[in-house]
C-alpha cells in the first residue's frame, strides 16, 4: 500500500505542477490577483508531495521491497544500509526523481522567501518552474517510472553497480543536481523577466544569490565527482575530459560567467540582456548535461540505462525549453532597457573580459564534447576527442583569464586605473616570480612549464590576498586601523578573495600533479620492493577477505621513508558476488597534500601481480581548492545585502538606518 | 489506513492548496515600481556604509549617489504595471477548472498506470510470514537463509536441491547435492541427481564432472536406470554413436514392456542410427539432463517414480523419510491436493501423536503443505 501512496503522490505532484504553470500565468495575463496567488501554495504542496514520493521510494529500498521493479534492479538485501539509501538515486529513475525533488524544493524556496518580490515576477518565476517540473514529471511517469511494480515479487535484487557502492554516491549526485537545478531558478527568473518585458532592480538582487548557491553546489559536485573518479576507477587520473564530466563542467563555466555578470548587473544595472542570456544558456547547458547523461547517448558508467524512448523524450524537453527560451529572448530582448555605461578599463570591463573568456572556453568544451556525436550521427564514424584537444584549446584560454583574475577585484567601478592597480600588485608579482625561480632551480624534474604554472598559482593566491590587503589599507594605515577596516569589509569581498584563492590552490595542485607526478609499473612478488619519489614500497602479499556483499584479494603493502616504516597501504581487487562484477580499489596513503597511490593489476603466472604505483605531489590541493571556492561562495552568500534579497517592505525604515553606523 | 482513504486525503490537501488562495480576497498585486524603490533605497544605505567605512571616497560616492538617484526617478516615473483588473468571471472559470483539474488529472493518470491493489512487500515481512502463504520462491529464500546459518544441515540441502533443479537454478542444485552427499553420504540417487544437475548447468552437456558423479552412482547401484541412460547419452555426445546405441539397447533389454522409457530410448537409438551428427542425443540445447528427456517425458518419469514410492509406502507405512519424500515430490510436481493427502496419510500411518508424525508435519509446513484438520 505505502508504495502506491508514493506513486499516487507523484502523479498528484504532476497535476499540481500543471496548475502551478497554467493558473498564475492566466492570472498575470488577466490581471487576476487571486489566480496569481495560487503559484506559491501549489509550489509548496507540489514539493511536499514530491518529497513524500521520494521518501516512499527510499523506504522501499531500505526494506528491500522487490515488488518495486526499480528496487529489484538496483538493490540487494545484503547491501549495507548506506548503499541501500544512496542506491535510490544510483539509477536512472531514482536520479530523475531526485532531480525533480530538488526542482520542487527550489520552487518552494522561491514561494517561501519570495514574499518581498513583486507579485507578478514571483508568479512568473513559479510558472516557469512549474512548467519545467511538469515536463520532467511527465517524463518520469511516462518513460522512467520508479514505482513500476513486479508481481510476483522476486526474492533477491540484482544489486547496485559496484562502482557506485561508495560514499561518493551519497554526495556527488545530490550536490551536482543541487547545482544543475539551482540554475533552473536563474533560468525561471530570466524567462519571467522576458515574459514581463522588464527587468527590475529586485531581479538582479534575487538572481545573484541563486546563482551563487547553485554555483557553490555545482563546484562541490564536480570536485566530489573528480575525487571519486580518482580513487574509485583506479586509473590514477582526476579528470579525463570525459563527455559526462564535460557535461557538468559546461554549466560550471557559464555559471561562473553568470555569477560575475550578475555582479555588474546588480551594482551597475549594466549587462542586463547579457546576464539574461547567460542565465538561459547556463540552465540550457544543465539540461544538455542531463540529456547527454540520461539519454544513453554517451555510454559510460553514468548512463544507467539506454532506452531510445527516454532519449527522444529528453531531447524534446531540451528542444522545447532551450528553443522556447531563446525564441522568447530574440523576441523580447530588444524591449528591455540597457543599463549604465562604463569605461573599458573598469571593474565592469574586467568582468566582461572574464565573461568573454569563460564563454569561449565553454564553447570550446561544448564543441569537443558534441563533435564526436555529430560526426557519428552524420557519417557513422566513431571518433573520440580526447585530452589533447582540450589541453590545446582550453588551457590557452584559461591561462590569460587566470593571469587577469587578480586585477579584477582591484579595479574601480565605472572607470578604473590599470596602472595604479598594477602598482598595488607589485608585491604579488614579485613573489610569484620568486616562486617560479625557486621551483625551477630547486625542484627535481620541474621544467619551465611546471615552474611557470606554479608561478601562476602563486600569482592567483597572492593576488587574492593583495585584494584584501589593499582594501584594508595595509601599508597606509596603522595596524589597529587596518584590523578595524578588515573586520568591516563586507562578506562578499572576503568571498571573492577566498574563491580566487581557492582557484589558485586548485591550479597549484593541477600543475604539480601533472608535471611532477611519478609512475612505476612493476610485476611484484611478495617481498619485492619498488622505489618511488623517495619512498620504498614493499609488497607483503595477497590476502583474501570477505565483505558484506563482495569478496576481495587485498594486496598489502608497507612503505618506508628513509628506511623507516611510514605506514601500510591496502589495495584490492574485489568481486561483487550478485553481479559477478570485478572492481579495483586503489590503496592510497596521504602525506601532507601529496598521495602515494597503488592499484593492483592482473596476476602473472609465477605468483606475481602487476602493481601500478604513483606519487601524486600536492594532488589534494585540487579538491581543497574546490572546497575553498565553495567556502568563498558561501561567505559571499551570507552577505547581509544578498541574504535579504530585496528589502522587506514590512520592515520599518528607521531600524535599517540604525544598523548602518554599527559597522 | 487503506490506500484509497490516504489517496483521497492527499488529493484533498492538494486541492486545498489551490482553493485557499483562490478563496482569499486580495487587494491587488504588489506594485513593481514600489519594490524597485525599496531596492534603490537599500543601495543608497549601503553606499553610506561604504563611505563611512572608507571603502570609497567622497567623489565616487557622490557619483554613485547621483546614478542611483537617476534610477529612482526613472522607477518612480514608471506606469503602474499591475495594470487593469481583469473581469471576475473569466477568473472564476479558470479557478474552477484548476480546482477540478487536480483530482481529475491525478486520479485519471493513476488509474491508468498505478497498481493500487498490489501491497508493499518488504523482504523481512515476506520471510516472516506463515509458510503456508509463501510461494515456492519465498520458501527457497527461507531455506537459503536457514542453510546460510546452518550449513551443516545435510537434510536441508537434500530438500532444497531438487527444488533448485525444478526452478532452473542448476548450479545451485549441483552445489546443494554436493553438500548433501558430503554430509549425508553418497547414494546412487544423490550421485545421479548431482550428475544431472551438473549436466543441466552445462546446458545439457554431460561434462567430465557429471560423468564422474554418474560413475560413482553406477558403482553403488550398477542397474540404476537413469545413470545408465545418462552415461549412454554421454557416449552419444562424444560422437561414439555405436557404443551409445549399444548401451541404449542394453537398457532397453532390461526394461519391462510397459515402461514409458521405452519409446524415448527407442527414439534415441533410431536417431543414432539415422546419423550420428544430425540430431545426436544430447546435442540439443534443452537444458535438461542429456537433452533427451523432454519436459513431458520427465514429468511422466517423475510421476512413475512417485507412484512407485506411494506403492512402497502403502506396503511399508512406517518409513518416515519416505513419507517426507512423497510430500515433497507432490509439492515439486505442483499437486498440492495430493501433497496434503499424502501428509494426512503419512500422519495416520506414523500414528497421529508420534514424534515422527510431528516431524513430518513440520517438514510439510516448511514446504507450504498443511495437514487438513
Amino acid at each position: 500500500m505505502i508504495v502506491e501512496i508514493g506513486h499516487f503522490s507523484l502523479v498528484l505532484a504532476f497535476a499540481l505542477s500543471l496548475v502551478q504553470f497554467a493558473v498564475p500565468l492566466a492570472g498575470t495575463r488577466m490581471g487576476e490577483a487571486r489566480l496569481v496567488a495560487v503559484a506559491g501554495p501549489s509550489a509548496v504542496a507540489g514539493f511536499a508531495l514530491t518529497a513524500l514520493s521520494f521518501a516512499v521510494l527510499t523506504a522501499a529500498y531500505v526494506q528491500s521491497d522487490f515488488s518495486v521493479a526499480n528496487v529489484w534492479e538496483n538493490s540487494h538485501s545484503a547491501k549495507p544500509l548506506l548503499y541501500k539509501v544512496t542506491g535510490v538515486w544510483g539509477n536512472h529513475e531514482g536520479s530523475m526523481l531526485l532531480w525533480v525533488l530538488i526542482l520542487a524544493f527550489f520552487g518552494a524556496l522561491v514561494a517561501w522567501f519570495g514574499t518581498n518580490l513583486p507579485a507578478s515576477l514571483r508568479a512568473n518565476v513559479l510558472v516557469v518552474q512549474g512548467l519545467v517540473g511538469a515536463a520532467f514529471l511527465l517524463f518520469i511517469l511516462a518513460t522512467s517510472n520508479p514505482f513500476a511494480r513486479l508481481d510476483p515479487a522476486p526474492l533477491e535484487g540484482r544489486d547496485l553497480n559496484p562502482i557506485l557502492q561508495d560514499i561518493g554516491l551519497a554526495l556527488h549526485p545530490p550536490l551536482l543536481y543541487l547545482g544543475y537545478v539551482g540554475f533552473s531558478v536563474c533560468f525561471s527568473f530570466a524567462v519571467a523577466a522576458l515574459i514581463e518585458g522588464r527587468i527590475d532592480a529586485a531581479w538582479a538582487r534575487w538572481v545573484r544569490p541563486w546563482t551563487l548557491a547553485a554555483w557553490v553546489f555545482l563546484t562541490g559536485g564536480i570536485a566530489m565527482g573528480s575525487y571519486w573518479a580518482y580513487y574509485e576507477l583506479g586509473w590514477g587520473g582526476w579528470w579525463f575530459w570525459d563527455p559526462v564530466e564535460n557535461a557538468s563542467f559546461l554549466p560550471w563555466l557559464s555559471g561562473t560567467a553568470l555569477l560575475h555578470s550578475a555582479i555588474v548587473m546588480e551594482k551597475r544595472s549594466a549587462l542586463k540582456i547579457w546576464t539574461l542570456l547567460l542565465a538561459i544558456l547556463t540552465f540550457s547547458l544543465s539540461l544538455l548535461g542531463t540529456f547527454l547523461v540520461r539519454s544513453g547517448v554517451l555510454t559510460s558508467v553514468h548512463a544507467f540505462a539506454t532506452d531510445p524512448a527516454r532519449g527522444l523524450f529528453i531531447l524534446l524537453i531540451l528542444v522545447f525549453f532551450i528553443g522556447g527560451s531563446l525564441s522568447l529572448f530574440a523576441l523580447r530582448a530588444s524591449t528591455l532597457s540597457q543599463g549604465g555605461l562604463f569605461h573599458p578599463v573598469s571593474r565592469e570591463g574586467a568582468l566582461v573580459l572574464n565573461n568573454l573568456f569563460l564563454t569561449t572556453a565553454a564553447a570550446t568544451v561544448l564543441t569537443g564534447t558534441l563533435y564526436p556525436l555529430l560526426v557519428e550521427a552524420v557519417t557513422g564514424d566513431k571518433i573520440s576527442v580526447g585530452a589533447p584537444f582540450f589541453n590545446l584549446t582550453f588551457i590557452p584560454l584559461a591561462v590569460p583569464l587566470l593571469l587577469a583574475v587578480p586585477f579584477g577585484p582591484l579595479l574601480a567601478w565605472k572607470r578604473g586605473d590599470l596602472w595604479a592597480v598594477s602598482q598595488r600588485l607589485h608585491a604579488a608579482l614579485g613573489c610569484a616570480l620568486l616562486a617560479v625561480a625557486l621551483v625551477w632551480f630547486f625542484v627535481d624534474g620541474a621544467g619551465v612549464l611546471a615552474a611557470l604554472g606554479i608561478g601562476l598559482a602563486a600569482w592567483l593566491m597572492l593576488g587574492a590576498l593583495t585584494d584584501l590587503a589593499v582594501k584594508a589599507g595595509v601599508g597606509k594605515e596603522r595596524p589597529a586601523v587596518v584590523w578595524r577596516r578588515l573586520k568591516g569589509l563586507s562578506r562578499s569581498i572576503f568571498g571573492t578573495a577566498a574563491a580566487h584563492f581557492g582557484l589558485g590552490l586548485s591550479v597549484l595542485g593541477i600543475v604539480a600533479v601533472t608535471s611532477l607526478e611519478v609512475e612505476r609499473i612493476e610485476v611484484m612478488r611478495p617481498g619485492d620492493t619498488v622505489e618511488i619519489a623517495g619512498y620504498t614500497l614493499r609488497f607483503e602479499g595477497l590476502v583474501p577477505h570477505r565483505g558484506p556483499n563482495f569478496t576481495e584479494e587485498q594486496g598489502r603493502f608497507t612503505y618506508f621513508s628513509g628506511g623507516v616504516r611510514a605506514g601500510e597501504i591496502v589495495s584490492s581487487k574485489r568481486l561483487y558476488t550478485a553481479r559477478q562484477m570485478p572492481t579495483t580499489e586503489a590503496g592510497i596513503a596521504t602525506r601532507g597534500f601529496s598521495q602515494l597511490y597503488v592499484a593492483l593489476g592482473d596476476a602473472t603466472a609465477n605468483d606475481g601481480v602487476v602493481v601500478r604505483a604513483w606519487w601524486k605531489p600536492q594532488v589534494l590541493l585540487i579538491w581543497i581548492g574546490g572546497l575553498v571556492m565553495m567556502a568563498g561562495g558561501t561567505i559571499s552568500l551570507l552577505d547581509r545585502r544578498l541574504r535579504v534579497g530585496a528589502p522587506s517592505r514590512r520592515r520599518a525604515r528607521p531600524a535599517r538606518s540604525a544598523e548602518a553606523p554599527a559597522e | 489506513m487503506p490506500f484509497w482513504i490516504t489517496a483521497a486525503l492527499l488529493t484533498l490537501l492538494a486541492c486545498l492548496a489551490v482553493l485557499l488562495p483562490l478563496a482569499r480576497r486580495r487587494d491587488g498585486a504588489a506594485d513593481g515600481a514600489d519594490s524597485d524603490l525599496a531596492v534603490y533605497q537599500d543601495q543608497l544605505a549601503e553606499l553610506d556604509r561604504d563611505l563611512a567605512r572608507g571603502a570609497i571616497d567622497a567623489a565616487e560616492a557622490g557619483e554613485a549617489r547621483a546614478e542611483i538617484g537617476r534610477r529612482i526617478l526613472k522607477a518612480a516615473g514608471k506606469a503602474d504595471v499591475a495594470g487593469a483588473r481583469g473581469n471576475g468571471r473569466a477568473g472564476r472559470i479558470v479557478a474552477t477548472l484548476a480546482v477540478l483539474a487536480v483530482p481529475l488529472a491525478s486520479w485519471g493518470i493513476y488509474a491508468a498506470i498505478g497498481s493500487p491493489n498490489l501491497p508493499a512487500q518488504p523482504l523481512a515481512a515476506r520471510l516472516d510470514r506463515n509458510p503456508a502463504e509463501n510461494t515456492v520462491f519465498e520458501l527457497v529464500a527461507r531455506a537459503e537463509r536457514h542453510l546460510a546459518a546452518n550449513p551443516e544441515d545435510g537434510r536441508g540441502w537434500e530438500v532444497l536441491a531438487p527444488i533448485y533443479h525444478r526452478i532452473g537454478r542448476f548450479d545451485d542444485a549441483a552445489t546443494a547435492w554436493g553438500h548433501a552427499i558430503r554430509l549425508l553420504g553418497s547414494t546412487a540417487a544423490r550421485e545421479v541427481a548431482l550428475g544431472e544437475a551438473v549436466a543441466s548447468a552445462a546446458g545439457g552437456t554431460i561434462t567430465p564432472e557429471a560423468k564422474a558423479a554418474l560413475e560413482r552412482a553406477l558403482a553403488l547401484e550398477p542397474r540404476n536406470l537413469k545413470a545408465r541412460f545418462l552415461m549412454a547419452a554421454a557416449l552419444a555426445q562424444e560422437g561414439r554413436g555405436d557404443e551409445a546405441a549399444g548401451a541404449f539397447r542394453a537398457i532397453l533389454a532390461d526394461l519391462p514392456e510397459a515402461s514409458p522409457w521405452r519409446a524415448t530410448i527407442a527414439k534415441a537409438i533410431s536417431d543414432l542410427e539415422g546419423g550420428p551428427q544430425a540430431g545426436s542425443p544430447g546435442g540439443g540445447s534443452d537444458a535438461d539432463a542429456g537433452g533427451l528427456i523432454s519436459d513431458k517425458d520427465q514429468a511422466e518419469m517423475i510421476g512413475e517414480m512417485v507412484a512407485g514410492l506411494d506403492r512402497r509406502l502403502r506396503e511399508n507405512p512406517g518409513d518416515a523419510a519416505g513419507w517426507q519424500r512423497l510430500v515433497r515430490s507432490y509439492v515439486v510436481l505442483r499437486k498440492p491436493d495430493e501433497a496434503a493427502d499424502a501428509l494426512a496419510r503419512g500422519i495416520d500411518a506414523l500414528g497421529a501423536g508420534s514424534e515422527a508424525a510431528a516431524g513430518l508435519r513440520e517438514f510439510a509446513a516448511g514446504l507450504g503443505v498443511n495437514a487438513k484438520e
